[in-house]
């Protein structure tokens, strides 16, 4: 008993070194074919943890991506793109060491998918000057500008074009429309409210009430009853999924709704708002969307369902595994700008020449790319203006299917850095 | 005692020494150079891992003495190491504060709001008391979010860490900072256990009520354990800062908090080594599951779309289980076991484990 | 007057939810005094297989229902005897964290056998709320209500009048004497953890309903401790009313303090409340003080 015992000890250290050493196997899996040239691209995904809910069909979207451009494109300029890609768990000190993980091997650019996580590994990447590309982002990844791209608008220029659209085309009352702030009680939240704070009275709006929710709310009664007793015209969510499905039951259930205008910034306006909260009662809500709807019908779209298809079926429908699959295809479009402007032997350095000349050659160069149609088109060629795409889609639920409205909206660009109440 | 045979000691000074054969100190001495030469064999990326390692075990030496040591159970720590990494970011980020002023200001600070919500600790225990620490955590964390100083959901950058002249730039130098702040932070959780405070807090968490009858003072000791755990807990959240470079309230969370808890008690409750063992365990762990999922996912293409994903927290938690159920009493009770066995070979049979 | 009508009764009506999830987390506190960090792992995976019986096999509710259900005792009874019983003897938090090792399982499993990550169930209630008075309530919020009041009293009953009710409480009181007593502690302990699944399978289909699956499931869970230390952990009456008790707090808290203080303060009303009641009573609400001998 005490010798198996002691066995089945050494049996678990053996097993947690394994896994320590698993690094070394991992390093072997990921070798490029023989003649051993390829563009490596660190992808920090939140696969797991509290944000799998985005994270894990975002990264099915460029991983997916990044195969069909492997398998079926023949790589970039004929270089396969060689990733390195790893599971954060949406944990920061996780992120941390990823970051430092992919300058180690040498990747040309490093990619995440959430906010949070980018702001958890941007100053590392800065400091070294590592350039880094978030897809969704919130005001404080690109202000003030660093070695940190956005591919999209961020949570801020949401609010703005949806505030301009209503404006002009759903506005049809005297005076200032009065507006209510809903946001989740993070960076994605605030990026909104700060977005609100720059530009509400330059677009004569008034913003009415502010109110604030956790992302495992249950009931929003109490913060729309504070809201109604403001009396607003429109209210806008800045949220993910599951919590903007309660507001918008709870604001049906107030009967406030159908009544106001409900916007929704990108995080919570996808396919799973319309199931969670039910398509009779999302019906008519707006919300943006920095990209197309799922199988509008523009280039890019057949094959990226095709592989949604093939791979990952759960995923069918889902805007966050499309706009993850056009960061690919942005991913792939800078490594061809640097690779054709730069030489092979200075990129395959992978230390800061390569960085310093991925950031000037790569990302500098893509100007007016347009991802095939999946969403805006992507111009880094503005230093000051770190977005990627700057455009948005108003959309609408319409007989329970996520329909645009509008064709693209610019959000112009907000120097968050240059308002003294920023970040404090 | 877990001293060899023929260990005498001729003088008190000798016999309190922590270093007392030579094993220990050829043992010391390897352990100091292969610490001090990691930056010329590791890549960044490791002397990385053993950074947050560092600062991780600063921290959770600190919630041993508290847990461990005298008893008080803490499920808040990442709060109060949130309040130490804010402070330091907004000393030297907004009031140009030197390195060394921001990390021992953000001590203090940590220290005492720990204080303040180690005072129910006089009436509450056990589990009852964990959630005035939960509550703590979240208290803390709203209060940074809505506060304007701090940045709020916006977060805050914070330069890098630099003594005199020197500015700690790179991972190594940087690892070299973290070393030694994380080695003054053992040798003094280890003396404090040593002497009359940690026997102290000793006797408060084996029973309280014998402690104070045997003239213990319970609210000072009590609440000196909470200023010392979050004293290292701000010392960690400092360095923390420094290292991230740009701090968001969404990196303090209480899933942390539990995690902390959890090293200790797999490193082993009331020992400095526990800590140590108990951190270098969950993390590497962590960062060893990171591979799980790309290998798999590149060796068989294949795979069901969850698998890749899943394997990875179910690999984690299943460590941490069979872990538990064959070692409950924590790592360094095993290694205690490992130098008996040792010690007495060849009759090691002798031993009797338990 | 209206206002406030309506803040108390979403206080109730959402404490109510927290309640049910509470009675859990006291139920294996009662029999085992085993602290359950995974609670919030076990009303995320019994959410994800009630969608896998009801949407995925699509089976009709009288049979998806009670498949969920047994499936939660099934999973009580693994667990208990996989990852508990080993550890039965040992020092108590090594046992505490052995939960939180099968939380990551727990989530790690889900991931693994449903990889979208969020779904919503089919409604199981309508969707018009109820008027009372000037206020409105969703059916969800009275369902679940009725459903641990239901519970409650099911659980005091069992726990008062059943021999192995009266098993699990003297089990909590002293294990050793328990033992000479040739009540079998281990099937105790089993049990204890069977029920707590089936509550936690039950919270989480109200709470699925109310907002959908998603893994903010495992953080309401966690929520449910404070509830739990509120009203003392091992009190069923205690976690019927401290729920009511936060979900009041933070529904008038934040209804009233709001404009005062800003947005999101709802969400540590409960957590100061706490810490003063801590000092006012410190073994919770309504939990049994311990009288200590040297």
């Amino acid at each position: 008993m005490k010798n198996s015992r002691h066995k089945l000890v050494i049996g678990v250290v053996a097993l947690a070194l394994l896994i320590a050493i698993l690094p070394v196997v991992g390093a072997c899996a990921t070798k490029p074919p023989a003649e051993g040239q390829a563009l490596k691209l660190g992808l920090s995904i939140c696969m797991t943890g509290k944000a799998a809910e985005k994270g894990s069909p975002m990264g099915h979207g460029k991983l997916d991506c990044i195969k069909y451009i492997n398998e079926e494109l023949g790589g970039v300029e004929g270089y396969p793109i060689d990733v390195h890609w790893y599971d954060n768990s949406y944990d920061a000190a996780k992120a941390a060491t990823i970051v430092k993980k992919l300058m180690d091997e040498g990747c040309l650019f490093f990619t995440t998918n959430a906010s949070a996580m980018m702001t958890a590994s941007m100053e590392i990447a800065n400091r070294a000057e590592f350039p880094g590309l978030a897809s969704f982002s919130s005001p404080a990844c690109t202000h003030p500008p660093k070695h940190i791209y956005a591919q999209m608008p961020d949570y801020g220029d949401d609010w703005a074009a949806f505030a301009k659209y209503y404006m002009e085309n759903i506005w049809q009352g005297e005076g200032k429309p009065k507006m209510a702030l809903h946001l989740l009680n993070n960076s994605t939240g605030y990026g909104a409210r700060d977005a609100a704070r720059a530009g509400a009275d330059a677009l004569g709006i008034e913003i009415v009430a502010t109110e604030e929710h956790a992302a495992t709310t249950m009931s929003e009664i109490d913060s729309l009853t504070r809201i109604k007793g403001k009396n607003p015209d429109v209210i806008f969510i800045s949220s993910t999924p599951a919590p903007t499905a309660i507001i918008l039951k709870n604001a049906y259930e107030l009967g406030m709704y159908p009544g106001v205008a409900i916007g929704c910034a990108h995080a919570s306006f996808t396919k799973a708002l319309v199931d969670l909260a039910g398509a009779d009662i999302a019906e008519g809500v707006y919300g943006v969307i920095p990209a197309v709807a799922w199988g509008d019908d523009v280039s890019g779209m057949a094959k990226m369902i095709e592989y949604c298809q093939r791979y990952h079926p759960e995923d069918e429908g889902n805007t966050d595994y499309m706009i993850s699959w056009a960061e690919a295809l942005i991913d792939a479009e800078i490594l061809r700008q640097a690779i054709k402007h730069t030489d092979y032997e200075v990129l395959a350095r992978g230390d800061v020449e390569s960085w310093r000349a991925t950031e000037m050659n790569g990302f500098r160069n893509v100007k007016g790319y347009d991802v095939e149609g999946l969403h805006g088109p992507v111009d880094f060629s503005n230093p000051e203006d770190r977005r990627g795409s700057k455009s948005v889609k108003v959309f609408q639920v319409k007989n329970g299917a996520i329909t645009a409205i509008t064709d693209w909206i610019e959000a112009p660009l907000v120097k968050y850095e240059d308002l003294e109440w920023f970040g404090k | 005692m877990d001293l060899p045979c023929g260990t005498r000691n001729y003088d008190y000074a000798k016999d309190m020494a922590i270093l007392r054969t030579r094993t220990h100190w050829a043992l010391f001495i390897g352990l100091l150079v292969i610490v001090f030469t990691a930056p010329l064999y590791l890549g960044n990326y490791w002397l990385g891992v053993a950074n947050l390692i560092g600062i991780t075990i600063i921290a959770v030496t600190g919630l041993n003495i508290l847990m461990g040591y005298c008893g008080q159970l803490s499920i808040g720590h990442a709060g109060f190491i949130a309040v130490g990494a804010y402070t330091a970011a907004v000393l030297t980020n907004r009031l140009g504060f030197p390195f060394l002023a921001g990390l021992i200001c953000s001590g203090f600070t940590a220290g005492f709001i720990g204080l303040i919500f180690g005072i129910p600790s006089v009436r509450v225990k056990g589990f009852y008391l964990a959630i005035t620490t939960i509550a703590a955590q979240f208290i803390i964390i709203w209060i940074i979010t809505h506060w304007s100083v701090t940045g709020g959901f916006v977060g805050i950058s914070v330069p890098y860490a630099s003594i005199g002249g020197i500015s700690f730039k790179g991972e190594a130098s940087q690892f070299y900072l973290i070393m030694v702040i994380t080695a003054v932070c053992i040798l003094f959780a280890k003396n404090l256990a040593r002497g009359r405070v940690g026997r102290a807090f000793i006797a408060i968490r084996d029973n309280d009520l014998a402690a104070e009858v045997m003239g213990v003072n319970l609210l000072h000791y009590k609440l000196l354990a909470f200023f010392i755990g979050c004293f290292l807990a701000g010392i960690a959240g400092s360095l923390f800062a420094h290292w991230i470079g740009f701090l968001s309230a969404e990196n303090f969370t209480l899933t942390d908090s539990i995690l902390y808890v959890g090293m200790v008690v797999i490193g082993g409750l009331g020992t400095t080594l526990g800590p140590i063992l108990g951190v270098i365990f969950i993390r590497l762990l962590q960062q060893g599951i990171m591979y799980i999922s790309p290998v798999l996912e590149n060796a068989f293409p294949g795979l069901p779309a969850g698998f890749a994903t899943g394997v990875g927290p179910m690999v984690f938690g299943l460590v941490i289980v069979l872990f538990l159920i064959l070692e409950p009493r924590g790592l360094a009770h095993r290694w205690g076991l490992f130098k008996s066995a040792y010690r007495l070979w060849p009759f090691s049979y002798c031993l009797d484990i338990t | 007057m209206a206002e406030f009508l309506q803040y108390v009764i979403t206080g109730l009506a959402v404490g109510m939810v927290y309640a049910l999830i509470a009675l859990g987390f006291a139920l294996v506190w009662k029999s085992s005094s085993v602290a359950n960090l995974a609670l919030g792992q076990l009303v995320l995976i019994s959410s994800w297989f009630t969608y896998g019986m009801l949407v995925q096999a699509s089976l009709p509710y009288w049979l998806g229902l009670p498949l969920t259900i047994l499936f939660a005792l099934l999973l009580g009874w693994i667990i208990e005897r996989f990852a508990l019983r080993p550890l039965v003897a040992q020092p108590i938090l090594s046992l505490i964290t052995v939960t939180l090792g099968v939380a990551y399982f727990l989530e790690g499993v889900v991931s693994f056998i449903w990889p979208m990550s969020v779904a919503a169930l089919p409604r199981i209630f309508p969707v018009e709320p109820v008027h009372i008075g000037p206020a409105v309530v969703s059916q969800e919020y009275i369902w679940a209500a009725v459903i641990s009041l239901a519970l409650f009293g099911l659980l005091s009953l069992f726990f008062r009048y059943h021999r192995m009710g009266v098993a699990m409480r003297a089990t909590a009181d002293d294990q050793l004497a328990v033992q000479a007593c040739a009540i079998p502690v281990t099937s105790v302990f089993s049990t204890s953890w069977m029920f707590a699944c089936v509550v936690a399978a039950i919270g989480g289909v109200l709470i699925s309903c109310i907002g959908g699956i998603t893994f903010g499931l495992v953080e309401t869970g966690l929520k449910s401790f404070s509830v739990v230390i509120l009203g003392g952990l091992n009190s069923f009456v205690g976690c019927i009313v401290a729920g009511p008790i936060i979900g009041l707090c933070e529904n008038l808290g934040g209804g009233y303090l709001t404009p005062l203080i800003g947005p999101g303060i709802k969400d540590i009303i409960p957590f100061i409340i706490i810490i003063i009641v801590m000092f006012i009573k410190p073994y919770g609400l309504f939990g049994e003080t311990r009288i200590e001998r040297i």
